[in-house]
């Protein structure tokens, strides 16, 4: 399930299909579930990730040398859904994957693995809508992007066809560099709730227990992805693990 | 010139970038939309490209190969004799009357043969701003020469190293850069491609070559040509030298793509001609892709670094499917071979990509009576490519030059490090 608006801060991490392997994609969710992670997004590779910053883009081309692919992505998540009925699991991907795949036997396998939700960062609100009766038939959510330069009007119209959770863009740029949580970005939190009442997933340069502690009481969920990534490529995934294991006891005694 | 249908030509074409880019994209559109019906705008554009790039190019008649070939009469639009030596500098120069107006300070650009940034390069001197030009690490080894004067002109050129490091991953890099700049900095995308507006945008500039192929056409042959034959990397330049036509239908309009080595996957750039490309959504947009079937894009091919690209735009894409464009290819060989063919028989340098035209264009020329008219968009010159031929054609005599070259610059380079 998604959080509620105004829950504790919760995370939400990451796997990349396919990085650094598939077998070691079931290791790490087991880890990560362990650790308390109660939202995973599953990383469906692309050739051509071009909303991700450079961890994200390289994990991406090792994940395909690998095997990860849509069909990869449903296998996993048809095994990390049934072992782990307390984490809420989301495909995240770029659209020409899914759109190869044929879109509506994408949302129904999706559904049928178990997946709750998607995030597709080049898809539009546009593009969505007309999605939105099959989406909601299925309780599939789309998970939209709001970004800090994204026009009030638009941040209700995004607002009216996000489900389960809105994703905020911290910053300009791509994922995996530094953002600042002060008043212009509490400013930007407070212009996006007036338009919905879903709980907020705030992502792009969330990547200290220091940034964690700075949403506390802001956002509903704290999108750690690209360090987690980063621990896991230099760490293995049992290290990061135990690294996520305390960030969640930090955020959870907060 | 053709309109979209809100961004789109057919079912091709959009907008599906990250919501980031969206507020950048749509105040081009805006400003594009509010100019381009105005012909004040249109005039001061074409006295730019006059004053600054030599415009009007000519049409030139190839006598003595035409005779050779037995075939009809060919000409040439001479883009290779614009400022920078190519059609790139036609959109540059359009973009820039853009930059100016909405007051941004840096640019950004792709680039796969390098002509396109170094007609940015170009542009950003001339107006004072700041540039960024990312070029994939292959093609800089590729096009050294335009990476240098990219340099020489004061453009910070960045070699992106991932994937294949050719023209689809330089354009990734340019969208990162752009999300993060975008409220300062102005992506001056140099092809048909991309998302709305950017296929129709740059297409309206490039529309600029066969305005005066019509008119030059009319003057020199007494009537329209009956074949208009341009090569096809994301599809500008053809584009540039379609656009005026599209309802001549009595006018031929080829395309030709680089049909590299074979039909084999990773060994050409073919997307329109055989059925090897395949509806796709990426890079902001829909077309038909090089792509596997998990929709990864794949590798391509070719000698040419400029035609060396996965995607092609959305307005050839659905000329082709609409019969009005015909799709043609050319190998890396019969490329070379018609290089030379016309350096020797008419004196004329060209780009390796124009030279696919070339390769096309002589081979249909062939077929026709010698009362018929072809004329071929020659989009650069080849001057940039004298590393490349000089590999395709390997003499002891420039291998000798080098090494000695090499050790002149070794000995300057040391020399200033003395002192």
């Amino acid at each position: 399930m998604f959080p509620a608006q105004f829950d504790k801060l919760q995370i939400m991490s990451h796997a990349v299909v396919g990085f650094p392997s598939l077998e070691e994609n079931e290791k790490a969710i087991t880890g990560l579930a362990d650790a308390g992670v109660k939202l995973i997004e599953l990383q469906v590779p692309f050739s051509d990730p071009v909303a991700d910053g450079h961890t994200l883009v390289n994990a991406c081309y090792e994940a395909l040398k690998h095997g990860g692919s849509v069909r990869a992505m449903l296998d996993l998540a048809t095994k990390v859904c049934a072992r782990h009925p307390e984490v809420t699991f989301v495909l995240m991907s770029y659209l020409n994957p899914l759109y190869r795949f044929g879109l509506e036997d994408l949302f129904e396998q999706a559904v049928a693995a178990g997946i709750k939700g998607m995030i597709v960062p080049d898809w539009p609100v546009e593009e969505i809508e007309p999605w939105l009766p099959k989406l909601d038939a299925l309780g599939l959510a789309p998970i939209l992007m709001v970004t800090p330069n994204t026009a009030p009007q638009r941040v209700e119209k995004i607002a009216r066809a996000a489900r389960g959770m809105v994703y905020v863009v911290s910053r300009m740029g791509v994922t995996g560099h530094e953002t600042q949580w002060g008043e212009k970005f509490q400013n930007y939190i407070a212009e996006i709730r007036k338009h919905t009442d879903l709980p907020l997933a705030v992502g792009f340069g969330v990547r200290t227990s220091d940034d964690l502690a700075a949403l506390n009481g802001k956002a509903e969920v704290a999108a750690f992805c690209s360090q987690y990534i980063e621990w896991q490529r230099d760490d293995g995934s049992e290290v990061a693990a135990a690294k996520m294991k305390s960030i969640v006891q930090t955020i959870a005694a907060a | 010139m053709i309109r979209s249908d809100n961004g789109y030509f057919g079912e091709f074409g959009g907008r599906f970038v990250p919501e980031i880019l969206l507020p950048a994209l749509t105040e081009l559109e805006d400003l594009f939309f509010s100019l381009r019906d105005d012909p004040a705008f249109w005039q001061e554009y074409v006295t730019l490209c006059q004053e600054f790039s030599g415009r009007p190019t000519p049409l030139t008649p190839l006598r003595r190969l035409s005779g050779q070939l037995g075939g009809a009469q060919i000409w040439l639009k001479r883009e290779d004799l614009n400022h920078s030596g190519a059609h790139k500098i036609n959109n540059v120069l359009g973009q820039g009357l853009l930059v100016q107006r909405m007051d941004k300070k840096r640019v950004i650009a792709e680039t796969g043969a390098g002509q396109h940034g170094l007609a940015t390069a170009i542009m950003a001197a001339r107006l004072g701003l700041e540039a960024t030009i990312y070029m994939g690490a292959e093609d800089i080894e590729r096009q050294y020469s335009n990476v240098f004067w990219m340099r020489q002109l004061g453009s910070n050129v960045v070699a992106v190293e991932t994937g294949a490091k050719t023209l689809k991953e330089a354009l990734d890099e340019a969208l990162r850069d752009w999300a993060a700049s975008v409220e300062t900095t102005h992506y001056v995308l140099g092809t048909a491609c991309g998302p709305a507006p950017f296929p129709e945008l740059v297409s309206y500039f490039q529309g600029i070559i066969s305005d005066e192929i019509k008119e030059q056409s009319m003057r020199q042959m007494g009537r329209l040509p009956d074949e208009i034959v341009a090569c096809v990397g994301g599809g500008s330049n053809a584009m540039g030298a379609f656009g005026a036509f599209l309802d001549d239908h009595e006018v031929a309009l080829v395309g030709i793509e680089a049909g590299g080595i074979s039909f084999e996957d990773g060994k050409h750039s073919v997307r329109l001609s055989h059925n090897t490309g395949e509806t796709g959504i990426a890079q902001g947009y829909k077309t038909l892709f090089l792509q596997n079937a998990d929709g990864q894009l794949g590798d391509t091919h070719s000698i040419a670094a400029g035609l060396d690209y996965v995607g092609v735009s959305p307005i050839l894409a659905y000329l082709s499917q609409q019969g009005r464009v015909i799709p043609e290819s050319a190998t890396d060989d019969e490329v070379t071979e018609a290089f030379s063919l016309l350096m020797k028989t008419e004196g004329i340098i060209p780009a390796l990509e124009s030279a696919h035209g070339l390769a096309g264009g002589f081979k249909r020329a062939m077929q026709m009576r010698p009362d018929q008219n072809v004329v071929i968009n020659l989009s650069g010159r080849g001057d940039k490519d004298i590393f490349n031929i000089a590999r395709a054609f390997p003499q002891r005599e420039w291998t000798g030059f080098l090494q000695r070259e090499a050790a002149r610059s070794t000995e300057l380079l040391a020399q200033k490090r003395g002192h």
